[in-house]
């Protein structure tokens, strides 16, 4: 079988497109603030109004989206689907598979709960297949709780 | 004797050898330097002029050195991006040697004007793929005569390095150094040199009882004649080559400190950092942006329009890319009426109907296919369609520059080092032997790291800051402003006769990239072919990736045989196996991947089994997929694969690949989409543009057949195109579902 | 001034609260084991253990990390840097491809090993579907996993 130039096409539009101008272009604008190394002037202080826990906690939930999403109707994927979960009883979604032990855990997440799992889940569910994501700082976790919470309202 | 100089190579150049020349030298502080120079006779007459750039420089494109101290350094052109090319290559070149491979090193070549223009290389390009590689030599004339640039062409891809560089190049290095070590020892011990053996970096002479390591005899080495064509082994001598030897860059992997283009930076400079942003639509540049917050916020240096896009440099990455998401760019207008996903396809379906029956361009033909679907028993007809893809290595792209003095150094991860160099030229205005191109380890690529647009954007960031930056693309960025895998549409029409059997096959399709082979079912025996191809816009930029056009026509056309072996009402195994009775290879490998799967088996409750066979880069790979449909949704069980790449010369690191190109496939069919919207990209990161993962990822089965005595085929891509179409037949199989769009997990959502 | 515990070592480091620990830990302190994948605690390439749970330091602040230990791909191995047994197994398995996931799927592995030193599949899954590896070499890293905890033999070179 003849084999061809798996590469040629992009090849040539890389080539083609490095020679398309000779003449290096321009800066159309150049904004210099400070050079490297040099002494920043002292901060100013940003706006500090309320706190928006439930914003803080959207942000914070970044670190569980790697198993979890929180979202009406998506489908769970290596963790279960968080929408909703405050006043839910633990292990009763239909279409992920928690461990026996969460399952048969007659637990309702609540905030203090979640509060509990979500600082140590193997050491308060024995047996839970969430073996990684504990939130050890207890702002963050309350953040985070006060957002999944805003999906149950 | 010094064979290094340059001008005994130009004369060497005039008589090439079949192998082409070989040279070699005494490194500074004593050992041995071998480098091989292009070129054996293949049609290249014309290039020698340009390839050999001012009289005396000379060709030196892979290397070993052997130092002292008895470690072998094998010096490898090629970019080492998870394929084990560094390693395998070394493994080529080292049993030829009969190296101990405990004691044998790699070494990236280096793509610097410092290096290129020493003694012992006068100038270093590695123009590799001219050697044997048949499958480019359609586009050189092409290549180089519109653009004498013919000293660029430093690429890694095609499945190539193992075909091309090892086989041409790395073993008759090792080869010829060992015979000079021989030769070396021979002289002094007074014994004859065919008396004296060679085995794990030692020479032995039994009768006298002499041994020596070579290193002893590196430095005499350099004084032997070299042989320009020295015998290679034959395969029953090889000692590395077939054996799954460990790779050589798989410990600083697993410890942190191996370093890719993102660890890189200049030594003793403190690095600054940017962000960028570029227009979400083709060819939009920057119209204006307003930069009052962004100004203001932490560790700001500079804030820059570039026309084409617009950089934030900071004190460090984070604070770069914070401020450059407060800067509101707004950009000019895409001249394109395409704008969404839909207009894409309309714009396909427009030119697909104005081709009609029997226009476009002709890429297949064979008997008369308009006459054989008049007169069959039986017909059907689909249309396919495959949506636009990212590549999504895990590295972001990135670019380390530093422009000063009127010389240029840059540190990133590239697969066309040369031509990063050439485009930094044009682009900075400085000459390329004051460019220095620093490539480490690419964290992943498939193809992504083709273009040289992100180096000459940190190049000319760095050359308006004057000092050293390192640019960072967001994730985003490269999701939405990359080269893509094109999106395509392709129809078809066969006709079966009394028996079922295939006697018409017609399909058309909207481009035609590479292999140019890609679309054509050429494997099977069917006796009336019209393969057609009718270019229509493009709206985002082409880029090759894994196994290019196969990606898509591999699904295409295995699927469609698939509906045709379901309306002749036969197995999709026996079928295809009936079809292939021409091709004893495709046949054995079909075979056996339908043995290994227990096709013939009583099916569990809820579970299917597909099948798909594929040809591509010279390998032949047949796929089986079992799914469980009984959830309604797919979960892949097991893939079995079976290969046939003529020759394995690493077991594992080439199931390494194909199981990586397994799940690179379903990952693509699983999930793989690029929306447009409003003339952008919808998709942004990991969320929306999303990964097989580990608890979805299927057994793997990967089995080789060496059948030996044809050209070795590739690893790196084969194991992608037979995926999708093995899955989606599956997912038929139990469903009676035909799946003629991907993605196929949103159409179970 | 951040300060905290890394591989070990006390550090203090001037950096903005918020700052993200990859960045801290890989431009301030010089230590690039740990890798920029998405930015988003989607891929898992930045993971690193926060007091020995395993965070997606890319999403997370360096102030949550005030007065705790962090350890990085390079604090894995021991004193001398002798391997630890996931990272022999990886080797013996031969998992890395590119390895820019890598030291971030050892570093989910490692939690996991710690809390579970026999992981079924399952287990395996459950706690590895955060990492991403493009390459896809998932089934060699399940393997790897085994062979770390004894429930499968090393593979050898001569297959």
């Amino acid at each position: 079988m003849k084999k061809s130039a798996f590469l040629a096409a992009g090849l040539l539009t890389v080539l083609l497109a490095a020679c398309g101008s000779s003449e290096p272009e321009p800066v159309v604008e150049q904004i210099v603030i400070r050079e490297p190394g040099e002494a920043v002037a002292a901060a100013t202080e940003t706006d500090t109004g309320e706190v928006d826990l439930v914003a803080l906690g959207k942000d914070a939930f970044q670190m569980c989206t790697g198993c979890h999403v929180a979202d009406e109707g998506a489908a769970s994927m290596a963790g279960p689907n968080l929408y909703g979960v405050v006043g839910r009883k633990a292990g009763s979604l239909d279409d992920f598979a928690y461990s026996d032990a969460l399952a048969g855990s007659d637990l309702t997440w609540d905030y203090a709960t979640l509060d509990r799992f979500l600082a140590n889940p193997g050491e308060y569910v024995p047996g839970t297949s969430m073996v990684a994501g504990a939130v050890r700082d207890g702002e963050s976790r309350a953040a985070i709780v006060a957002y999944l919470a805003s999906t149950s309202e | 004797m010094n064979d290094m100089t340059p001008e005994k190579k130009t004369g060497a150049l005039t008589k090439w050898s079949r192998r082409g020349f070989i040279g070699a030298g005494v490194l500074a502080g004593g050992g041995l330097l071998i480098g091989i120079g292009v070129r054996p006779g293949n049609p290249i007459g014309e290039l020698a002029p340009k390839l050999v750039g001012a009289e005396g420089e000379q060709l030196v494109n892979s290397w070993v050195k052997i130092g002292v101290d008895n470690v072998v350094t094998a010096i490898v052109p090629h970019c080492e991006m998870g394929q084990g090319a560094h390693s395998v290559l070394a493994q080529m070149l080292a049993d030829e040697l009969d190296a101990d491979w405990s004691k044998v090193e790699v070494m990236q070549a280096p793509t610097d004007g410092t290096y290129v223009m020493t003694d012992t290389a006068r100038m270093f390009v590695a123009p590799f793929t001219l050697n044997a590689a048949d499958w480019i030599e359609p586009t050189w004339n092409g290549l180089f005569t519109q653009i004498s640039k013919a000293l660029d062409v430093m690429i890694t891809g095609g499945s190539s390095s193992i075909r091309t560089t090892g086989q041409g190049q790395m073993r008759v290095a090792g080869a010829a150094a060992r015979k000079m070590l021989v030769g070396a020892a021979a002289d002094a011990w007074g014994v004859p040199a065919s008396e004296i053996e060679t085995r794990d970096s030692m020479l032995y002479h039994k009768a006298s009882g002499k041994s020596a390591t070579y290193g002893e005899f590196a430095s005499a080495a350099a004084e032997q004649t070299m042989d320009q064509t020295p015998t290679l082994k034959d395969p029953s001598q090889y000692r590395l080559i077939g054996k799954s030897k460990a790779r050589t860059d798989i410990p600083s992997k697993v410890n942190g400190t191996a370093e890719f283009g993102m660890d890189a930076a200049p030594e003793g400079l403190s690095v600054s950092y940017a962000a960028t942003i570029r227009p979400p639509a083709p060819g939009t540049r920057v119209a204006s942006m307003d930069t009052t917050q962004a100004k203001e916020m932490s560790g700001v240096l500079q804030i820059l329009n570039m026309g084409d896009f617009v950089a934030v440099v900071a004190d460090s990455y984070w604070q770069a890319q914070q401020a450059l998401n407060t800067v509101d760019v707004q950009w000019t207008q895409s001249e394109s009426a395409i704008k969404s996903t839909a207009d894409q396809f309309n714009a396909y379906a427009k030119a697909l109907d104005e081709a009609g029956a029997t226009g476009g361009d002709v890429a297949a033909s064979k008997g008369d296919t308009q006459a054989a679907l008049s007169s069959a028993v039986t017909t059907l007809e689909a249309e396919y369609k495959a949506p636009y893809l990212a590549h999504a290595p895990m590295e972001p792209i990135n670019c380390t520059a530093h422009v000063m003095d009127g010389k240029c150094d840059v540190w990133t991860s590239t697969q066309v080092p040369l031509t990063v160099r050439s485009a930094l030229s044009e682009a900075t205005g400085i000459a390329k032997d004051d460019i220095t191109v620093h490539h480490p380890y690419l964290g992943g690529s498939f193809g992504r790291r083709l273009e040289a647009v992100y180096a000459v954007m940190a190049a000319r960031i760095a050359q308006a800051t004057g000092y050293p930056v390192k640019s960072i693309w967001s994730r985003e960025e490269d999701t939405q402003k990359a080269l893509y895998r094109p999106a395509e549409l392709s129809r078809f029409k066969a006709g079966l006769d009394e028996s079922g059997s295939l006697v018409a096959y017609d399909n058309i399709f909207t481009h035609r990239d590479d292999p140019k082979e890609a679309s054509v079912p050429g494997i099977y025996s069917i006796p009336n072919t019209s393969v057609r191809v009718a270019e229509a816009e493009r709206y985002l930029p082409f880029a090759a990736w894994r196994s290019v056009d196969h990606s898509q026509h591999g699904w295409f056309i295995e699927s469609f045989i698939d509906e045709a072996a379901h309306a002749a009402g036969q197995d999709p195994y026996e079928y295809r196996l009936a079809m292939l009775k021409d091709a004893p290879r495709h046949a054995a490998v079909l075979k056996k991947v339908a043995e290994i799967s227990d096709w013939s088996a009583p099916r569990a409750e809820g579970t299917a089994k597909g099948i798909a066979i594929v040809e591509s880069f010279g390998t032949i790979v047949a796929q089986v997929i079992e799914v469980d449909m009984s959830s309604g949704k797919p979960k892949m069980l097991n893939v079995w694969a079976v290969c046939d790449a003529g020759f394995v010369v690493n077991p594992d690191g080439f199931r390494n690949q194909i199981e990586g190109g397994i799940v690179f496939g379903l990952t693509a069919a699983m999930y793989g989409e690029l929306d447009l919207v409003d003339g952008g990209i919808k998709q942004s990161n990991f969320h929306d543009y999303k990964m097989l993962r580990m608890n979805e990822t299927p057994d793997i089965t990967v089995e080789i057949i060496n059948s030996g005595d044809v050209p070795t085929g590739g690893a790196g891509e084969p194991g992608l195109p037979p995926a999708a179409p093995a899955l989606t037949n599956a997912i038929f199989a139990a469903t009676g579902k035909r799946l003629r769009e991907l993605p196929i997990a949103k159409q179970f959502a | 001034m951040a300060k905290f515990i890394l591989n070990g070592q006390p550090v203090e480091v001037d950096a903005d609260p918020a700052m993200p620990i990859l960045w801290v830990v890989r431009e301030k302190l010089g230590f690039n084991g740990t890798k920029f994948g998405c930015g988003i605690a989607q891929c898992g390439a930045c993971t690193v253990h926060l007091d020995g749970q395993p965070v997606r330091s890319c999403s997370t602040p360096v102030s949550a990390a005030e007065g705790s230990e962090v350890t990085t791909i390079e604090g894995i191995a021991g004193p001398e840097g002798e391997l630890s047994a996931l990272q022999k197994a990886w080797i013996s398995e031969q998992v890395p491809q590119c390895g820019y996931c890598q030291s971030g799927q050892l570093m989910s592995a490692s939690a996991l090993l710690r809390d579970n030193p026999t992981p079924s599949d399952a287990d395996i899954d459950a706690a590895m579907s955060g990492n991403v590896c493009r390459c896809g070499t998932y089934t060699r890293i399940r393997r790897a996993i085994k062979v770390a905890s004894g429930q499968l033999e090393p593979r050898t070179e001569e297959a």
